[in-house]
């Protein structure tokens, strides 16, 4: 069960209402910008650093943030290291087996593919291709089964090492979130690219939670209701993903 | 006991993974080191420091380090290097970088093991072979060799069981390709999955075990024919004095 | 020029870094600790492994053979995990009810109330211990033949002049046997620098984890500087890190040896 903590998770203790709650900590991975990462002094941002402090503030609760490695992120809930994920995680069937998700709050996104610059890809009859995941996402499962056969799947630890291994040339192509994707592509001016069909998969991100923890749960999806209906989530999206929303606003 | 023999099952193929960064670079190593004990050895300034540099850092590093900084090394080099000539994919696949910086590490290790061994040669028989009339190359194959390489088998023993340990972290340091995983991430993929730790990681562990045996068995009667010479043969004994 | 100076400075020390540098106590710590929970754990070995009761000396001889027979990383992962379950475990006979037992909808712990929550200072602890039982069973051994190295004589004369077995065993077998002991302990302290790299393997953010993190590439102006694989950098000053420490830990280890050694015939150092 690897895990690992920040030793200065920063905590964000809103004030408002002095609910006697226990601390709600929140785990995420701090490498998957503009999500979640770690900015220059250290500290987790990003859009869901940012949507989360909101949910605490909305439903007055203190959180913590605590960064975990995407690998071990759902066992550690289980295990009860931490309360909710919000770590650009999908809600997706296979997942709904082991832990519960809020409602999404951020809308179902295709996964795309991306190449470098200059090469070529026959990505209709894909074979023999070294294709780049992070493992335990829904791009790894989807690329074991639909490409395992005949590619090489290549799975990393985090998607900005797959990243660095497509920008040095040991990848044909990475599988990733769109959203996650989009920024990199736009920075790369023109080094990184689109390529091939965009892979529908997953239902949106929303918060995982432990089944048993309904009332975590509701108290979460409250929040997250009220943030989309006074535009909050959109602001946010707005701000974060460019070029993305409003998908909540009536 | 139906789980453990599941498990027993199911880490059988993982084992071979450990096995080939074992004998990939178990025989590279040894070659590498007998030029570096002797590099260490040379009167020749700058082999002797380049050796000797060698064999310290290689030492004195954690060989977790040595296995990120080669793959972000060779990564690094890759659109310059690699590309052009083509071979990409094969220098940067973990099966050729795993066995690479485990050949560069034991070479360091199983050198300072032989030049320990070199400079207990007996001083007469190597005055003797010069007596002779023997040239340097046959001194050497004729006579240090043999006194050599008696003298650090033990020792060598341990570096191997040592080395196949090592194999252990290969996977937890570079990028898994498909379904090949070793006992590590096998027995960590396993405990992720329903949390037993006291079965996932014993069994791993008796995998090691076993191989370790097997390992001190056969370089045992390697040893044993290596003195048969002897009256008394000695023992290679499981005492270990360096490792990584 | 001064601007370059001006920016590396900036960003050499900004946040991430600072934390980065920070994370180096974790690995000093665990060294510190690991280092002489070794020497108790090999004491304790050698001491077993000298026991006349024959499952004591049992004990000692499995313990050093059993951990030295499996990979370091191995027991390393393995040793906070099952530590950490068997407390739950015990917890959970107390605290668990039939219906809590009921609620817990993941395979461990038996019920939320017996979690532990672990966090860094736990692991760097456990971390230390694992590092301690490890490399212990190595100091067992050096320590033994330590032990056994000590001249007959000196114990005789001890007993000669009334002293009890403890009192033999305490002032002067343990006391004489250091000398003896150094140069293998030195070897178990260099493992041990190099198996504090295996720290962010247990639950820890430590240089290898932030070495990586500084390192991967980045191409968003909001996260940071932009740059590419810078990886291999980052793990080279580590590389360099560890062999000064080998390097000063050596230089220590000499002068202790030195120091030691005052008084005692020269031959007993080899």
């Amino acid at each position: 069960m690897k895990k690992i903590m920040l030793a200065a998770a920063a905590v964000v203790a809103l004030g408002g209402s002095a609910m006697a709650q226990e601390t709600v900590r929140i785990a995420t991975e701090g490498a998957y910008a503009p999500w979640n990462f770690l900015d220059d002094s250290g500290a987790p941002a990003g859009f869901e650093i940012d949507l989360g402090n909101a949910i605490c503030e909305q439903a007055s609760l203190s959180c913590e943030w605590i960064i975990n490695d995407w690998d071990s992120i759902i066992p550690n809930l289980l295990a009860g290291n931490y309360d909710l994920i919000m770590a650009g995680m999908s809600i997706t069937d296979e997942r709904l087996v082991t832990i519960d998700f809020t409602q999404n709050y951020f809308p179902p996104d295709p996964s795309r593919y991306v190449i470098l610059a200059g090469t070529e890809l026959d990505f209709a009859n894909l074979s023999g291709a070294r294709v780049g995941v992070q493992g335990g996402t829904i791009q790894a499962s989807y690329a074991e089964t639909n490409l395992g056969p005949n590619n090489t799947i290549i799975t990393f630890a985090t998607a900005d090492q797959a990243m660095a291994d497509l920008a040095a040339g040991n990848l044909d192509t990475i599988l990733a979130d769109g959203a996650y994707l989009e920024p990199v592509v736009t920075a790369s001016g023109g080094g990184i690219e689109f390529a091939g069909e965009d892979v529908l998969i997953g239902n949106g991100v929303g918060a995982g939670v432990r089944k048993d923890d309904g009332d975590l749960k509701a108290t979460v999806d409250a929040a997250i209701t009220a943030l989309k209906r006074d535009g909050t989530v959109d602001t946010l999206i707005a701000k974060w993903f460019e070029g993305h929303g409003p998908y909540f606003a009536d | 006991m139906q789980a453990f023999l599941d498990d027993l099952a199911m880490m059988a193929p993982a084992v071979l993974f450990n096995l080939y960064f074992a004998a990939a670079s178990i025989p590279v190593g040894f070659v590498l080191a007998i030029f570096l004990a002797l590099g260490k050895a040379s009167s020749n300034t700058l082999i002797n420091r380049l050796s000797r540099g060698y064999i310290y850092a290689f030492r004195g590093s954690p060989l977790f380090i040595q296995f990120f900084m080669f793959y972000s090394l060779a990564l690094s080099l890759n659109m310059t290097v690699w590309r052009p000539l083509g071979i990409s994919g094969f220098v940067l696949h973990p099966l050729f970088m795993g066995p690479l910086v485990l050949v560069l590490n034991t070479a360091a290790y199983t050198a300072e093991i032989f030049y320990g061994a070199l400079r207990a040669v007996p001083r007469g028989a190597i005055e003797a072979a010069r007596a002779y009339g023997m040239s340097p190359s046959q001194q050497f194959r004729r006579v240090i060799w043999p006194n050599l390489i008696r003298l650090a088998w033990p020792a060598y023993t341990n570096e191997v069981v040592f080395l196949f340990h090592a194999t252990a972290i290969v996977y937890l340091a570079l990028p898994v390709v498909g379904g090949q995983k070793d006992l590590m991430i096998t027995a960590k993929d396993l405990f992720e999955r329903d949390f037993n730790a006291f079965l996932h990681f014993p069994v791993a562990a008796l995998y090691f075990l076993a191989v370790s045996l097997v390992v001190f068995f056969i370089f045992g009667l390697i040893y044993q024919r290596l003195m048969r010479h002897l009256p008394q043969p000695g023992r290679v004994r499981f005492m270990p004095r360096w490792m990584r | 020029m001064f601007d370059e100076i001006a920016f590396w400075f900036a960003y050499l020390t900004n946040g991430k870094h600072l934390t980065w540098y920070a994370s180096f106590q974790f690995t000093i710590i665990a060294a510190l600790l690991g280092g002489a929970l070794a020497v108790v754990f090999g004491l304790t070995g050698a001491t077993l492994k000298t026991s006349r009761f024959l499952p004591l000396r049992l004990i000692g001889t499995t313990y050093s053979a059993i951990v030295r027979g499996v990979p370091d990383v191995l027991f390393f992962l393995f040793f906070p995990l099952a530590f950490e379950q068997a407390v739950e475990w015990v917890v959970a006979t107390q605290v668990c009810t039939v219906e809590s037992i009921a609620a817990q909808s993941s395979a461990w712990p038996p019920c939320r109330e017996a979690n532990w929550f672990l966090g860094t200072t736990e692991y760097l602890l456990l971390a230390s211990v694992s590092l301690g039982l490890v490399y212990g069973a190595f100091a067992t051994n050096v320590i033994h033949g330590a032990m056994r190295a000590v001249p007959h004589g000196q114990l005789e004369a001890a007993r000669a002049y009334g002293m009890s077995a403890r009192q033999v065993l305490w002032r002067v077998h343990i006391r004489q046997m250091w000398v003896y002991a150094l140069p293998g302990l030195s070897n178990v302290w260099m493992l041990i620098i190099k198996a504090t790299s295996l720290l962010s393997l247990l639950q820890i953010a430590d240089i290898v984890l932030w070495a990586d993190r500084l390192g991967a590439p980045n191409f968003l102006p909001a996260v940071g500087l932009v740059h590419d694989d810078w990886r291999w950098r980052y793990y080279l000053v580590l590389f360099v890190f560890y062999i000064l420490v080998t390097w000063l830990s050596e230089k220590a280890f000499e002068a202790i040896m030195r120091r030691a050694g005052r008084g005692i015939l020269s031959e007993a150092r080899g």
